[in-house]
């Protein structure tokens, strides 16, 4: 399966009277906007903003990330089993608006959504202080149910993201990068003497909105499953968390994998990269048990040398990474696995709640219980109403002078599990 | 806390469903229990089902302090 990715560069967001792409300019017609994400009658408001990096701006609470693409060619649309229909996807060409993002915000469960800074030292920690944002804070009616609304706040921002998406079918890219992932058999011919390499992405699926969507298949419900890694630029997978932001996948994160990425760049040079596996992180222990089996099942079946995976969040799945560690291991395969850690304040504690002596090549993505002062910003894109509340805060979190005692939990992306984030010991 | 209830001499169940982390803790007595929202309950069942699923679980964890063990034991059934 082969994608080209069209990279339109975006260079500014400006609000206009029609919604348009102008050179790298997206002008953005709010009231445009506003209807299509009114349709749905769970919303009862939304209001766009604009947060550049440098600003003095601060966004809570952060719902998801999304970047627009669009199908120019091939089968399907972006978001299959969302916006698109099921059509497998992941070949053809992808047109991409890069460097800027559609961001969720406003309060869903209120103590679970994270923050985004534009400027300042939130700004280092998280990787959305680099992308021009579309900001859309929604309010929901008055009654509704969380899980309710999360649907519509989810399904909203997929709307505007593809909207505006559409208006790169007919731009020139400024750049264009081609993934292919062979067939098993053609993968073997191609690269007889290379170390045939698989990735399994365990996808955040313990529910009370820590969820995420396969095809539009909640991810609870999935036996693990092999993917072309192109499918997931196309959005397979998608994102419906609102959980401790630091380490769940937003849904750009799921189209920009960087595990994905770094496994393309060797592939066919160092290593073969054979595909993705995805599994899930379920709060039954048999499903746990299931899917690790499943796991190290189809890692056995697609002969790889060695896989990479990648745990999403923390605390019980912690379980999961270490059963699908051991089993993968077990069956002669060697295993990095890719997690962050919960170690304390002071990190003397015991970062995972699991540990397995398989587990003997680890990278972290930091320490999410790490104290950091946030200064007060000039401007807040959403409110500060849940900031003492919300996953990392306490009640001493908003100090007298407006800035922000913070665990690093509290900001989207800090210590992402696919590297997306800038936390490193070098 | 299970642990410390053990140092100070007195016998502990842990009822808990991620059996492997009550065992990588150092839990000594385990009941395994139906899911990690709802322990001790199972909300897809009547409630009068959920009693009983409730007591049998309370049950066995009452049996399993009665009995004695030689390292970590995870009472299955």
């Amino acid at each position: 399966m082969k994608l080209e990715l069209g990279k339109i560069n975006i260079s500014d967001i400006q609000f206009g009277s029609e919604t348009k792409l102008d050179g790298g300019v997206l002008c953005v017609a709010a009231d445009q906007l506003k209807e299509l994400v009114l349709e749905d009658e769970h919303i009862a408001t939304v209001e766009f903003d604009i947060a550049k990096p440098g600003e003095s701006v601060r966004i809570t609470p952060v719902k998801d990330v999304i970047e627009p693409r669009v199908k120019v060619e091939g089968p399907g649309g972006i978001f299959p089993g969302m916006i698109a229909s099921v059509e497998t996807v992941g070949s053809g060409r992808t047109h991409v608006l890069a460097g800027m993002a559609v961001v969720t915000a406003g309060p869903i469960v209120g103590f679970q959504e994270g923050i985004v800074d534009m400027c300042g030292p939130g700004a280092d920690y998280t990787p959305f202080s680099k992308t021009l944002n579309l900001v859309m804070v929604c309010t929901p009616v008055e009654g509704i149910e969380s899980h309710d609304y999360e649907r519509a706040v989810r399904m909203a921002g997929f709307k505007v993201a593809t909207t505006l998406g559409e208006l790169g079918r007919d731009a020139q890219p400024d750049e264009v990068e081609t993934f292919e992932t062979p067939s098993i058999k053609e993968g073997m011919d191609l690269y007889p003497d290379l170390p045939r390499v698989g990735y399994v992405q365990m996808l955040q699926s313990q529910g009370l909105l820590h969820d995420t969507y396969v095809y539009g298949v909640d991810a609870k419900q999935i036996m693990p499953t092999f993917l072309y890694p192109t499918e997931t630029m196309d959005g397979a997978i998608v994102s419906g968390n609102c959980v401790s932001a630091c380490d769940k996948n937003p849904t750009y994160i799921h189209l920009n994998n960087g595990v994905v990425r770094d496994l393309y760049e060797e592939h066919g040079k160092t290593i073969n990269f054979v595909g993705q596996i995805i599994t899930n992180e379920n709060v039954y222990l048999a499903d746990k048990e299931r899917s690790s089996n499943q796991t190290a099942k189809l890692c056995r079946m697609l002969d790889l040398d060695g896989v990479i995976v990648s745990q999403e969040g923390f605390g019980n799945p912690d379980t999961d990474l270490i059963m699908n560690c051991k089993k993968i291991e077990a069956e002669g395969i060697k295993t990095v696995i890719i997690t962050d850690e919960y170690a304390g304040r002071d990190g003397k504690s015991q970062s995972l709640a699991d540990a397995d002596v398989a587990a003997d090549a680890v990278v972290t993505g930091g320490n999410a219980n790490q104290v950091v002062v946030l200064p007060k910003l000039d401007k807040v894109i959403g409110t500060l109403d849940y900031v003492n509340k919300i996953a990392g805060a306490s009640a001493e979190t908003l100090q007298e002078d407006g800035s922000l005692l913070v665990e690093l939990q509290v900001i989207t992306g800090a210590t992402n599990e696919t590297g997306f984030g800038y936390l490193s010991a070098r | 806390m299970v642990k410390e209830i053990e140092r100070a001499g007195l016998p502990v169940v842990h009822d808990c469903t991620v059996t492997p982390i009550s065992l990588t803790v150092g839990a000594n007595r385990i009941v395994p229990t139906i899911a990690i929202p709802h322990p001790l309950g199972d909300p897809a069942q009547t409630p009068e089902e959920e009693k009983k699923i409730r007591r049998a679980i309370v049950e066995k964890s009452l049996q399993a302090l009665q009995t004695e063990v030689d390292g970590q034991t995870v009472f299955k059934d």
